[in-house]
């Protein structure tokens, strides 16, 4: 495969023109993008060994586990990738005591996620 | 040698549909690299979707037959055989088939050469399922 030279990031939403709304925003922002239906499949890829340097996660999905057991996961296997969740419900203190980076309320501008994101991967460690 | 004139232009866009996110994202990604703007769906459901979504400018599908939603593949191409006549459904029997669709795909696409041997897609899938077992 042809190595990606851009930031890689997850996208995990299950409303779909949303996150192909997000995924093509950023994009055209220089991102190299791997969509997500839910927190099943995030996890999948994951698991594969995929190379991901942020993930970009909806909370409220279809399938065994949620945005939260997903942010769980990922600073139990990559401690080092930032995760920012998205939420209409959730309390922004939820986010963070399970270790999120950064919590942006939804619906949320795809601009603001951009520069969330590229503020996220500038203080990653 | 197929003639220029008749390779599609750089918005023509590929519908992958497919609930297996491995086969999905390295089709896409492939397909991406080939020139073609890429909407991935993980059901059939989602399909439907783009389909009303008439700015996304879906000019061809690419769904394997398995994938899953409240339609089956083949109720999917039947559904956009009566409403969409001009646009092309292909079928996907499984991933070696998605794969060398998405190479036939890419030899007449925007692009006039593939970006890396479709064989690499297919070793790919394979490297990434077999992590995902070992898990």
């Amino acid at each position: 495969m042809v190595p990606a030279e851009s930031p890689r990031v997850l996208v995990v939403e299950d409303e779909f023109l949303i996150r192909i709304l997000v995924a093509d925003h950023l994009r055209d922002a220089g991102f190299t993008v791997i969509e997500a239906f839910n927190a099943d499949e995030a996890i999948a890829i994951l698991t594969a060994g995929v190379a991901i340097d942020l993930v970009f996660t909806d909370v409220r999905m279809p399938g065994a586990v949620d945005g939260i057991a997903l942010l769980e996961f990922v600073k139990r296997t990559r401690p080092d990738v930032p995760v920012l969740i998205t939420s209409g419900h959730l309390e922004p203190a939820r986010a963070y005591a399970g270790g999120a980076t950064l919590f942006l309320p939804n619906p949320c501008d795809p601009d603001m996620i951009t520069r969330a994101l590229r503020s996220a991967l500038e203080t990653a460690p | 040698m197929s003639d220029p004139t008749d390779a599609p232009g750089i918005e023509e866009a590929v519908l992958v549909v497919d609930g297996d996110i491995i086969s999905r994202h390295a089709i896409a990604d492939y397909l991406r690299h080939c020139g073609y703007a890429v909407v991935e769906a993980a059901s059939t459901d989602e399909a439907m979707t783009a389909l009303a979504e008439a700015s996304l400018g879906i000019d061809v599908i690419l769904c394997d037959v398995a994938a899953i939603g409240a339609q089956s593949a083949f109720d999917l191409a039947q559904w956009v055989r009566n409403n969409r006549p001009g646009l092309e459904v292909r079928l996907a029997g499984n991933v070696d088939i998605a794969v060398r669709t998405a190479a036939d795909l890419c030899e007449t696409g925007p692009h006039l050469r593939r970006p890396y041997e479709p064989q690499a897609v297919m070793d790919y899938i394979k490297q990434l399922r077999a992590a995902r077992e070992r898990a």
